[in-house]
């Protein structure tokens, strides 16, 4: 290449593997929020390496334990962008609200898992296996091997480029914003672009209803339904908020989600 | 038997890798993992026709978001093998496929719930600075625990046969399904909630409100709230410009105490 070696190498084959490696501890409560945790992890390490600064870091990496969900390939873009905002976060202190950084996260994963499932789950799986299983019906082995190839490269090509392209771009425009005082103007448009998604979630991602009934003139899921849809995922959403709010301990309530499914099932409350 | 078993359990094994540690290549769909049961019991024309008529009756189900749809992955291994083993059709091998699918959906649920628990041990982890130590449970026991879910299974089946894995999916008490499965839809509830802890303040109750009743009402996809979304921000950034706050105060911590 002729050209010096990019010093920020390493981070971009970081943010790489360990977009790909997201999913390794997938759960229910918080989803891929122990997978960015690790992907962010070794540029955490880095900037925060004094020993006066291990409170600060406890925090940054509570920071990244937050609810995350995001397709792989695009998580490498919101890494990349994340660990540039946390380099500058620990430069600036004193005028760099944190939050802007679980902001950005979440306005961000709504959008690029929608444009990231769509593309690697409806597009190019489709295409990959459509031609696969063509082949491999008339028994040849192409058939899985191009379903393989077709698979491999968009995939690599968006992780690798995504988290690099997020690194930088990170670096160039935020500092820029600061200098002009505009990232509280930002942390507030990504506020309401993250909220609406977690709203937008909300009504789609969990889901619950009611088999109550009595007879078929009454079923509490239809009149539920005629005051507003989705309205039991919402109160549910809201009472759990005011639990928290309540400082109810964490493993109580995992335990309550739990059993409670298990009774509100067996009672035929919930379903 | 015994190495046989073992073998197909690792061919399990690189099936779950490939969506925790590679970021679902599509190693794990049935066309590929049939194929490479073949490959591992010498009959590979069976492996490729068993797994492309597996991966064409499961085209359709993805494994996206929070959803655990039947679990076609596993079923493939296993119901390749039985194939070539008792040396029947493809058409066969999907009837038992179903089942193990069933059962490998309801183990992943478990699993997720599991993994639930241990991000709070992570959590207290990280507070105590045993950074390394948290860490180690997203990439070593996160992917432990998830190849040990599709190993064990698999390895049983190959090595005791189907008629135990009937037995097992008959077993399991209905009420205990239904109740995990209710535990699952209401888990992510508990996630958002806490998400919002860190978000939510009584100026920005709206939004969120908005991007629900979009959704609720005409089940517009997360993509298309986000693109609304981004109007609604930036109409309200002109807003905000225009009238004579210096800023917005959208950050500042003002939870919201009582509903």
């Amino acid at each position: 290449m002729g050209k010096e070696k990019d010093p920020n190498n390493w981070k971009y084959w970081q943010f790489f593997w360990r977009s790909w490696a997201i999913q390794a501890s997938w759960n229910y409560e918080r989803q891929m929020n122990m997978g960015f945790m690790y992907g962010i992890a070794p540029i955490l390490d880095k900037i925060y390496q004094k020993p006066e600064d291990e409170a600060k870091k406890i925090e940054a990496y509570n920071r990244h334990m937050l609810y995350y969900n995001c397709t792989p390939q695009t998580s490498a873009f919101v890494l990349g962008l994340a660990a540039s905002m946390e380099e500058q976060y620990y430069q600036d202190q004193e005028n760099f609200n944190p939050e802007t950084i679980s902001a950005v996260k979440t306005s961000l994963m709504g959008p690029l898992s929608g444009v990231g499932d769509s593309f690697f789950q409806g597009t190019i799986r489709v295409l990959a296996f459509g031609l696969g299983i063509n082949l491999a019906q008339e028994g040849s082995i192409l058939g899985p091997i191009l379903a393989i190839l077709i698979s491999f490269i968009p995939s690599f090509l968006v992780t690798y480029y995504g988290g690099k392209i997020g690194y930088t771009m990170g670096n160039k425009y935020l500092s820029k914003l600061y200098a002009e005082g505009l990232m509280d103007k930002v942390m507030y448009v990504c506020s309401i672009v993250g909220l609406m998604v977690i709203g937008a979630m909300i009504a789609s991602m969990i889901g619950i209803t009611t088999p109550i009934s009595f007879g078929k003139a009454f079923v509490l899921q239809d009149v539920l339904n005629s005051i507003m849809p989705q309205l039991l995922p919402l109160g549910l959403t809201f009472l759990m908020y005011w639990l928290l709010q309540k400082k109810v301990k964490t493993g109580w309530m995992l335990l309550a989600c739990i059993v409670g499914g298990i009774v509100f099932s067996l009672l035929g409350i919930l379903s | 038997m015994l190495l046989q078993s073992i073998i197909l359990g690792l061919i399990g094994v690189i099936c779950i890798v490939d969506s925790r540690l590679l970021g679902r290549l599509n190693f794990e769909r049935p066309l590929i993992v049939s194929t490479m049961v073949g490959l591992a019991l010498g009959d590979l024309e069976k492996g490729l026709l068993v797994g492309a008529s597996l991966e064409l009756m499961s085209l359709g189900l993805v494994n996206i978001g929070a959803a655990a749809p039947p679990d076609m992955n596993m079923a493939a291994i296993i119901a390749t093998a039985f194939a070539i083993f008792s040396n029947s059709k493809a058409e066969t091998a999907l009837t038992i496929a179903i089942p193990i699918s069933v059962l490998g959906q309801m183990l992943g649920i478990l699993m997720r719930t599991i993994l639930s628990n241990l991000t709070h041990w992570a959590d207290r982890l990280i507070s105590e600075g045993k950074f390394k130590r948290a860490r180690r449970i997203h990439i070593i026991y996160g992917t432990g625990l998830y190849a040990l879910m599709y190993f064990i299974p698999i390895f049983l089946a190959i090595y005791f046969g189907t008629d135990l894995v009937k037995q097992i999916v008959d077993a399991i008490p209905e009420w205990l399904t239904n109740g995990l499965t209710v535990a699952s839809k209401i888990l992510p509830a508990y996630g958002f909630a806490l998400l919002l802890q860190t978000m939510l303040t009584k100026k920005m109750v709206p939004f969120l409100l908005l991007g629900f009743l979009i959704t609720a009402y005409s089940g517009l996809g997360i993509t298309g709230v986000a693109a609304f979304a981004c109007i609604v921000a930036f109409v309200m950034y002109m807003i905000e410009s225009r009238s004579n706050h210096s800023g917005t105060d959208g950050g500042d911590a003002d939870p919201l105490e009582d509903l």
